[in-house]
């Protein structure tokens, strides 16, 4: 690859500008997955955090805990490893005057949801009107031992401890046992949440039974929100292949003569290639790199209210679609070198 | 000892009424020692009958051999390998690859044919050719002159059959054009290569070993 190191050695200003365009649309393109991934966790993390395969709903609930009630005879039929959810939405206080709008989610503490719920401090204590809260809470101020005081209601919820990852639909999660929520929603369950799928002869009628990634998919706003960033991000990496295309496009229409002779020289068609496919690679990766530095930095320095997530899964996966978008954006000009005639440049 | 032959060689372009013939039955032999002349008006075929001598084309009738092996029976790898190291070329511009400089330009060589660099070979031919204080100069850098010269030493370096020159002399003045012409007939004797230059000017026939002559495709020795 001695002629596309040199030639980009040599070209720096040239070379230079197509990273700088590479890297400004892959940092978007890494900003963007940032802020789909922290607003999608923001709406599921509590659920992913069940580790379950499937929810029973009420049919006409469209998928939606908050509309799904599920009658005692319906909770009864269905098989009793399920853990039974009750959901509740409203605001909580603290007595020296902090607000949190919240889920509050009632379970059981045998539950099997409730036993894999991980704890960074305090202790997983759900009795007597305690809770167990998102570690949202400890970042807006809250401490173990405070009071929730709820919201029209009489209703005090001490917090005994802090888990990670529990934002249900945007809103930090606070688990409470059903007689703590009963007074709040008359002890209605909206849906029973299962390990293992169901087998259909064992859901009853009037209830219908959902897999965890399509129950996340009805969450409100969340597939509009998630639709509205691939498509953004789709863009993107058209984009990133429309650039990487023209720039390269243009630098080989200006040394076609020179490539056209290195032919006549010898040169074969397969290394000419090779070199501008290495060359896209070298441009992509580097502008990949900074971009991901740069998104790093950035995802550390905004306020914790913007929900981005940079992980090493998103980054794997933009860093070789770019990559890719690079290469595929190679093909065009590459066609010109295997196109290009010695005998033309040399005949004029 | 190298040779290059043309056996009855036509190359016909297009069909129907577009029909082109540009070279008409050539007979042509060149041998090692020899720098010959190719002249001839703009349009009369020098360049199709350069380009099929380098294997850049096939003739429509004939044979091109090259040290008696036949080029169109050889694969277009085959051919590209032939250029690499059978043959040099030096034409009117674009021989130097802007971007490398003039040592640089004879790594490629080294590259693409898979050697490590010969450093003596290369100071000796840059030497004899008065180029060896351009080493780290880019062409940009260079005099008309200068660029000719380096391309010659670059087509040298593969230790090549045969050069073939198209106009090596066109971008130059009538100074420097004798000199390079020169430098390729020294070279043609002292190397014993065989040096086909394709030129339109005329001024340069009494420094050639033989001159050809081609008019409307067809070829005769004038010289």
């Amino acid at each position: 690859m001695f002629l596309a190191i040199k030639e980009m050695l040599h070209e720096k200003l040239r070379y230079s500008l197509i990273v700088a365009l590479i890297f400004l649309v892959s940092y978007l393109l890494i900003i963007l997955t940032g802020l789909a991934t922290g607003l999608a966790n923001l709406n599921k993390a509590a659920i992913n955090e069940w580790d379950a395969s499937s929810i029973v709903l009420n049919s006409d609930s469209e998928g939606r805990l908050q509309q799904s009630f599920l009658s005692q005879d319906e909770v009864a039929s269905l098989p009793n490893n399920g853990t039974r959810i009750s959901q509740y939405s409203t605001l909580v206080k603290s007595e020296n005057g902090l607000k949190e709008n919240t889920q509050l989610v009632g379970l059981d503490s045998k539950s099997f949801i409730f036993k894999k719920l991980k704890i960074t401090s305090g202790s997983k204590n759900i009795r007597n009107n305690a809770g167990v809260v998102s570690d949202k809470f400890k970042s807006d101020g809250f401490q173990i031992g405070d009071h929730l005081l709820v919201a029209n209601s009489s209703l005090r919820i001490k917090i005994t401890g802090f888990t990670p990852r529990a934002t249900l639909s945007a809103l930090p999660v606070v688990y409470i046992s059903p007689d703590t929520i009963q007074p709040l929603n008359k002890g209605v369950t909206n849906a029973v949440v299962f390990r293992n799928k169901l087998k259909n002869s064992k859901i009853p009628k009037g209830t219908n039974q959902l897999s965890i990634s399509s129950f996340i998919k009805k969450l409100p706003g969340y597939s509009a929100q998630q639709l509205t960033f691939d498509f953004m991000i789709a863009f993107l990496y058209i984009i990133i292949l429309i650039v990487i295309s023209i720039f390269l496009y243009i630098l080989t229409v200006q040394k076609l003569p020179n490539l056209g002779v290195l032919k006549a020289q010898g040169v074969s068609t397969q290394y000419l290639i090779l070199s501008t496919l290495f060359q896209s690679f070298i441009i992509s990766v580097i502008g990949v790199i900074i971009a991901i530095i740069l998104g790093e930095i950035t995802a550390i320095t905004l306020p914790s209210e913007v929900p981005i997530v940079i992980d090493k899964s998103n980054i794997i996966v933009t860093g070789i679609g770019i990559i890719i978008m690079s290469l595929l954006g190679a093909l065009i000009p590459i066609r010109q070198i295997a196109k290009v005639d010695p005998y033309k440049i040399i005949g004029g | 000892m190298s040779n290059l032959i043309f056996e009855s060689v036509t190359k016909v372009f297009g069909e129907g009424s577009s029909k082109y013939v540009a070279l008409e039955n050539i007979n042509f032999k060149a041998e090692s020692g020899q720098l010959i002349l190719v002249v001839g008006p703009s349009g009369s075929g020098k360049t199709t009958f350069l380009t099929i001598a380098g294997g850049l084309q096939t003739p429509t009738e004939g044979d091109v051999k090259i040290n008696d092996s036949t080029i169109k029976s050889l694969s277009e790898k085959q051919q590209t390998k032939l250029r690499l190291e059978k043959i040099g070329f030096v034409l009117q511009s674009y021989n130097l690859v802007p971007f490398l400089t003039v040592e640089e330009q004879f790594k490629l060589v080294d590259k693409l044919k898979k050697q490590n660099l010969t450093e003596q070979k290369m100071h000796e031919l840059l030497s004899d050719l008065g180029l060896l204080e351009l080493l780290k100069k880019y062409p940009n850098q260079l005099s008309g002159g200068q660029k000719q010269r380096v391309a010659i030493a670059r087509a040298l370096y593969t230790d090549p059959d045969y050069i073939l020159a198209d106009e090596p002399t066109a971008a130059l003045d009538t100074d420097r054009s004798m000199k390079v012409i020169e430098l390729l007939r020294d070279l043609a004797h002292k190397r014993n290569k065989i040096i086909i230059v394709v030129t339109h000017d005329l001024r340069l026939k009494n420094t050639a070993d033989k001159v050809y002559q081609i008019i409307d495709g067809k070829m005769q020795m004038i010289n």
